[in-house]
């Protein structure tokens, strides 16, 4: 968390033109992730997912004037940078560990609280579809594709009725359960020292880039 | 029977919150079928449906958590929309906006849903307009906020007419099956 926040200060206030800023912001998410010994494969695989969105809007900024250009270059650089950033950071780090970790972050925490009844959610739609699905391997294989597509628009329907049965259900359930109306944030995660170094020298480190890289 | 003085608050809100929750999984899901299928999201918006139906149903503060909260956790899981460039952060700020108005407007002020639903639409516009500003700055792009704004208007206006044609059909249907969800009126019981 504080190494992304002083990274994404940094690439606010780095300029990409001169592009050393940018250059060494890139150099530093590169050794995080030879660091955190993230396979340059599955790296380049996501960075291409992220280049052929930034890609188009690049590409069309280069048919403008010089000042759409270097818009279109700011827009990519910074995109990308960023973009690095977080796959390191989903890459290095497990779902769980971040959900621990905003516990030591009062908002976040209730964030967290949601996000966990909509995975719940997720689990349960997911587990309706795989039911709805096989009913109709079952029971029409081969129909048209027509009906295949009016059934599927009823079976949407059905799940959003069916969602506020099944929040009843769930409701009831917690009530039962003792739940008073308060939610209790996650038990948080024990912050290591050795943790938070790597985090402050990463963030320190881009944070220090940027500074110069503006104002040098 | 007898309920403890916190007891029927606290059933209201377990309710809420796992209400909140399916809806928001819808919100994650709706987006990976109509990918599927091949329909553009930006055109359809699909995201934007259960979230709008949520803030029709749910308090104001739940519904802006769950605008917030859906575009982050769909950029996590999925991929889609992308933190960078920054369509995640501008769809949670429209979400939150939607849903918001839509919750304070039709659950809070007791607006009709044909007055609430436009009136959500034009402040998520607002909000959009707002933070694509902000995002510019970011990049430092002088120009071109205003265009973004009026591209992605006029790109989803079939989202968005298909918004104005579901949504009060799926919140009235909602609403007739669990009448509980209907919000109260001065006189009404409690």
């Amino acid at each position: 968390m504080v190494a992304i926040t002083g990274f994404l200060l940094a690439v606010f206030l780095a300029p990409t033109r001169p592009l050393w800023p940018a250059g060494a912001l890139c150099l530093l998410v590169v050794c995080a992730a030879t660091l955190g010994r993230l396979p340059a494969k599955m790296m380049c695989r996501r960075m291409l997912s992220i280049s052929l969105m930034v890609g188009l809007p690049f590409a069309l900024s280069r048919l403008g004037g010089e000042e759409t250009r270097a818009a279109g270059e700011t827009f990519a650089v910074k995109s990308w940078l960023v973009a690095g950033a977080f796959v390191v950071l989903m890459a290095s780090t497990r779902a769980v560990t971040l959900l621990e970790i905003t516990g030591h972050l009062p908002v976040l925490s209730g964030f967290s609280q949601l996000g966990g009844f909509i995975l719940r959610g997720a689990d349960l739609l997911a587990e309706e579809v795989t039911h709805t699905n096989r009913a109709w391997a079952l029971r029409a294989p081969a129909s048209a594709i027509r009906i295949r597509l009016s059934a599927l628009a009823w079976a949407s329907v059905s799940l959003v009725t069916r969602a506020t049965v099944r929040s009843e259900r769930v409701g009831a359930a917690m009530a039962l359960r003792g739940f008073d109306g308060r939610f209790f944030a996650p038990p948080a995660r024990r912050l290591v020292v050795c943790d938070l170094l790597w985090g402050g020298a990463f963030g320190l480190a881009a944070l220090a880039i940027g500074i110069v890289g503006r104002w040098a | 029977m007898t309920m403890s003085r916190r007891g029927p608050d606290a059933l209201s809100r377990a309710r809420e919150f796992s209400l909140a929750g399916l809806l928001g999984a819808l919100g994650l899901m709706l987006p990976v079928g109509f990918h599927a299928l091949g329909w553009g999201g930006k055109v359809f918006l699909p995201m934007h449906l259960p979230i709008v139906v949520a803030g029709f149903l749910v308090s104001p503060a739940t519904a802006i958590s769950l605008g917030v909260a859906v575009p982050f956790l769909s950029s996590v899981l999925t991929g889609m929309p992308p933190l960078a460039p920054p369509i995640a952060p501008l769809m949670a700020l429209e979400l939150a906006a939607k849903a918001g108005t839509a919750s304070l407007l039709y659950r809070s002020l007791r607006a009709p849903m044909c007055l609430a639903l436009p009136l959500a639409i034009v402040a998520d516009w607002a909000v959009l307009a707002l933070a694509v500003s902000l995002a510019a700055g970011f990049f430092a792009i002088k120009t071109g906020a205003f265009h973004y704004v009026l591209v992605a208007t006029v790109v989803s206006v079939p989202g968005t007419m298909l918004q104005l044609v579901t949504v009060p059909l799926a919140v009235l249907a909602i609403e007739r099956r669990m009448p509980r969800l209907r919000p109260r009126t001065k006189n009404a019981p409690e």
